[in-house]
């Protein structure tokens, strides 16, 4: 363009020329703006060099580099952010769709469906859900303040198709208070919002800010509703400032120049926008299973889902679900072919059942990063849902040693070889390889459900704890001085047929309580029949009874919670709270009974029934039924007015005479060697 | 759960709380790079309507005719009549604030501005240094003292045995060397590995990987030392991440140099990210030699003259100077 003649260096030697094009450029700012730069092709030429630079450095075979960029919604504080990826650079549009433009996802989703139909292809992964204040997974109200319907779940799942589950600030899989019989979900947790102001109140919520509980919503509200906007696969990032990645804890530089750059300022635990830099964990990894290096072909596996991601180190893993998988299988040199060809791999549905009904297995298999420690073990993570309520359990099914599982089935932990004086670790335990084919041994066809296979490696010191050595003193006490690296494979989902989902008795829901003349308590109602009381709730989906005793001051206990007994989600730790005998806050607001998971209050509302509901307790009243906000109207708590005698049903049924007492007494328990 | 707890659209000035803080996040500044341009040009067209009156905002038809373009370019289509109305009030509003902002002197000593502005000043020169096409003779010239930027790395074919710690324990070392003691002499035959060694997870023979290829696979420590073998008999034990291996090395093919014609388009693509690095050194060098900065020094030092507690570099003490 003429206008842009003046701006052409002849001869960036000559320092009169580069004086005359910069003296130009400079007048340029108080003069009238110059039309031809206005166009899209010349403010969109940072976007044009973005994408020139991703071109040169593009070579099939040897190094993929996609054109891509980041959505960075952040409103108020929360971390919304995507990360959108093209998968071909020529067809990318003149100007990517940035939070400046708008700061709803659903906008960005909009935007990308017009590209879509327009032929370019693009997907966007959401990246630290973690710091999102539980915006990132919402159940009921979308970012707009509509409810979520089929058509909200089908834009999301269009575009959305993976989720970064770790990178610099934090993991996004899961919470140990959303887990809490996950012993391994207490690991590198960052909670804060992004740039709030240091003498701010606000407390980040953690519910709807991780992904195993983004993935057990998505079964449920398939089941309820009939949509599953949650169907995504796991990769993981670094977004590092830096324009390097720190993947490893020995080589852990930091991701936000100066204010981690040094090893002062990160193990002075710096703060800045809300963050103690001790937090910070080094960069995860994303693997997508290709059938070559090239941008189509990854992209083409990030789409399908078929992607695994790492903490940071270079594990390998596969995984495989499948119906008539056999036990041997992993000794035949050409398993991989074989595992494809029966069942479908990570990040896809299992397919659909022929024949008898029976459990699906799955083939696992696992090898270290030649770089790092070796593997403790391969555990299969399953979430599933039934009558609104989803659930979570984890099986070991493949571990290093001679280990067996304990009396909770439970495979204790490895030996840890750490020297946390020296930061030091040994491969002294541990398997280079680990592979098996499981089962399901809880199988139920009429339910909802998915698994996702997680890899961990052996103990080895923390990035925080290598420094501290370095630096000649102990390992902050903030954060843990040893970790497990670990890989988390895509999910694969099980969706029941029609007829199975039938053959399952249905739930009670709200709905077929009040057609059936029961009523809500009013708040008065409520009061009466709790504060300064102590009733039995029996969750009727796993038949768990609790006790709850309501003070007159708000505060209540929980009472009787077992660690192996099977709690919904969001119940929080129950099992800790009961036996600690630790209080926690109550209201009753609206005419419901309110409780907390963190920050985020979940209520109950009750009701009056005459009428039999078909529910499984006995009763000789009226019967109280609670609905609890976050399982998708179904009524499944019984609230009993005649406590249960014992709470555990001994298998003899004898009563041990008197005179026979003394059998059970005296019984020598320590075994000489 | 719930999002309905704040509606955007009843509380406009918690969004534009939100939106200064989000405008104050230093990480936000790393990522809108396509919004810098943008601004840029939004300022030059505010100038006029300046000089107008301090009170009016005029929005010419060419203005208008610029956001619908930036509409199209996003979204291939015309915006409805609600979507154009919403981007013509944004407008209005982004001037509003800009023109108020000025007015309280925010924009002074604001580090975020003046870091921004200073950016736009290095893209600006790396820009038009990226102007310029080299000849072929030029990136001729050019590689020839560059060849180290481009060389072909060595290659290596190689067989292996694998001795496994999972299935061996600590012996596996000591087993690998006795079956190296069983195997001196002995052929690549790869009918030996299943009956000597165990199965390895991966491949038993590698054709042809350079160096990285291989510490990929198995570590750093495993490709250098398999870089150091002999091609021709049986070697080890060799350790890598897994474990011990004997290793066979079938062939090397030594580093070299390409021919220019190879890899023109690599030389060119490294040639032009020289110049603009060396247009932008110069260009600012220029600008440099233009200033004086005066510097406090601490008071022992001051005996040179200097204004008290302060020092003067001129354009000729600069060069060298630990800024």
């Amino acid at each position: 363009m003429p206008e842009a003649a003046p701006l052409i260096l002849k001869n960036p030697d000559d320092p009169a020329d580069v004086a005359k094009v910069f003296s130009y450029l400079v007048s340029l700012v108080s003069k009238p703006p110059i039309k031809a730069f206005m166009s899209p092709e010349v403010a969109g030429s940072i976007w044009k060099q973005n994408v020139k630079i991703a071109d040169e450095n593009n070579k099939p075979g040897t190094f993929t580099a996609f054109c891509s960029y980041e959505y960075t919604s952040q409103f108020n504080f929360r971390n919304l952010h995507r990360n959108v990826y093209f998968r071909d650079c020529a067809k990318v549009a003149d100007q990517p769709f940035s939070s400046m433009d708008s700061w709803h996802p659903e906008d960005l989703w909009k935007w990308m469906d017009t590209q879509r139909e327009a032929g370019n292809e693009l997907l966007a992964i959401s990246h630290n859900a973690n710091l999102s204040d539980g915006w990132m997974y919402p159940s009921d109200m979308d970012s707009l303040g509509r409810p979520i319907d089929a058509a909200w779940a089908a834009s999301r799942d269009r575009n959305e198709r993976l989720v970064e589950i770790k990178q610099i600030k934090g993991q996004s899989e899961t919470h140990p208070l959303l887990s809490p019989n996950d012993e391994f979900a207490n690991y590198e947790i960052a909670s804060f919002l992004i740039g709030l102001p240091e003498d701010s109140g606000r407390v980040p919520a953690i519910v709807g800010s991780y992904a195993r509980q983004a993935l057990k919503d998505g079964v449920t509200m398939q089941d309820t509703r009939g949509y599953n906007p949650y169907k995504f696969g796991f990769v993981a990032g670094a977004d590092s400032h830096n324009s390097g990645a720190p993947y490893r804890q020995n080589n852990f530089y930091g991701g936000h120049g100066i204010n981690d750059g040094s090893i002062e300022t990160r193990m002075a635990g710096h703060i800045f926008t809300g963050s103690d830099v001790r937090w910070e964990s080094p960069a995860g990894l994303s693997v997508a299973w290709a059938e070559e290096n090239t941008r189509a072909s990854i992209w083409d596996a990030m789409y399908r889902k078929e992607t695994y991601a790492t903490s940071g180190t270079r594990i390998k893993l596969r995984f495989f679900g499948g119906w008539d998988y056999k036990d041997g299988m992993l000794a035949d040199q050409d398993w991989v072919k074989a595992a494809y060809a029966g069942g479908t791999t990570m990040g896809a549905d299992l397919p659909a059942v022929s024949g008898e009904a029976r459990a699906p297995s799955f083939v696992l298999w696992a090898v270290k990063d030649p770089t790092s420690a070796n593997l403790d073990r391969i555990q299969i993570v399953k979430g599933w849902s039934k009558n609104g309520q989803s659930f979570e359990k984890i099986y070991d099914v493949a571990w290093a040693g001679d280990r067996e599982p304990d009396w909770t089935g439970e495979v204790p932990p490895i030996e840890s070889t750490v020297d946390i004086e020296n930061a030091t670790y040994a491969d002294t335990v541990g398997a280079a390889e680990l592979k098996t084919v499981w089962t399901d041994p809880d199988f139920d066809a009429s339910q909802h459900a998915f698994y996702y296979a997680r890899v961990l490696e052996i103990p080895t010191p923390r990035w925080s704890a290598i420094q501290a050595k370095l630096l000649g003193m102990a390992p902050p006490d903030v954060v843990p001085a040893t970790q497990q690296e670990r890989a988390w494979s895509s999910p694969i989902w099980y969706t029941p047929t029609a007829e199975a989902r039938q053959a399952a008795a249905p739930g009670l829901t709200v709905a077929d309580l009040t057609a059936n003349g029961a009523t809500a308590l009013s708040e008065d109602e409520l009061k009466t029949l709790i504060v300064g009381k102590s009733i039995w709730v029996t969750n009727t989906v796993t038949g768990e009874p609790i006790k709850i005793r309501y003070d007159q001051g708000g505060t209540a206990v929980v009472l009787h919670v077992g660690t192996g007994s099977l709690q919904p989600s969001l119940s929080g730790d129950l099992p800790q709270r009961s036996y600690q005998t630790t209080a926690a806050n109550y209201e009753i607001k609206d005419g419901k009974i309110v409780t907390y998971v963190s920050s985020t209050p979940i209520s109950m509302a009750v009701y009056k029934s005459e009428a039999s509901q078909g529910g499984q307790t006995l009763h000789d009243q009226a019967t109280y039924y609670g609905a609890r906000s976050n399982e998708f109207g179904y009524a499944n708590y019984e609230l009993l007015l005649k406590p249960p005698a014992n709470l555990v049903a001994l298998e003899k049924s004898d009563m041990i005479p008197n005179d026979e007492q003394a059998k059970y007494l005296n019984v020598p328990v320590k075994v000489s060697e | 759960m719930s999002l309905a707890e704040n509606n955007p659209g009843r509380d406009a000035s918690a969004s534009r709380r939100a939106l200064s803080g989000v405008l104050r996040e230093p990480l936000v500044h790393f990522l809108a790079i396509g919004a810098v341009l943008l601004g840029a040009y939004s300022l030059f067209e505010r100038a006029p309507q300046e000089e107008a009156s301090p009170k009016e905002i005029v929005l010419s038809v060419d203005s208008m005719a610029q956001l619908l373009m930036i509409f199209e370019s996003q979204w291939k289509r015309q915006p409805t009549q609600d979507e154009f109305n919403a981007m013509i009030e944004d407008r209005i509003r982004q001037d509003i604030l800009y023109r108020e902002a000025l007015a309280l002197g925010l924009d002074k000593e604001d580090t975020i501005v003046k870091r921004r502005m200073a950016q736009k000043m290095q893209f600006l020169a790396e820009d038009v240094a990226a102007q310029q096409e080299p000849t072929s003779d030029e990136l001729r010239a050019w590689f020839a003292g560059h060849t180290d930027l481009f060389t072909v790395p060595a290659r290596i074919s190689f067989r292996h045995l694998y001795f496994s710690p999972d299935k061996r324990g600590g012996s596996a070392r000591d087993d690998a060397g006795k079956a190296l003691a069983g195997l001196d002499g002995a052929p690549q035959n790869a009918a030996l590995t299943g009956s000597l060694g165990d199965h390895f997870m991966f491949q038993d023979y590698y054709g042809d990987r350079a160096s990285q290829a291989i510490a990929g696979e198995f570590g750093v420590e495993f490709a250098d030392a398999v870089a150091t073998l002999q091609p021709g008999s049986w070697q080890g034990p060799v350790k890598s991440g897994y474990g011990w291996h004997l290793v066979f090395v079938d062939n090397k093919t030594a580093a070299r140099v390409p021919a220019f014609e190879e890899v023109e388009q690599e030389v060119k693509t490294a040639w032009l990210g020289t110049q603009k690095a060396e247009a932008w050194r110069k260009a600012y060098e220029e600008m440099r030699a233009k200033y004086t900065v005066i510097m406090p020094v601490p008071a022992e030092a001051d005996e040179a003259g200097a204004p008290e507690g302060t020092v003067a570099q001129t354009p000729g003490q600069a060069a060298g100077a630990p800024l």
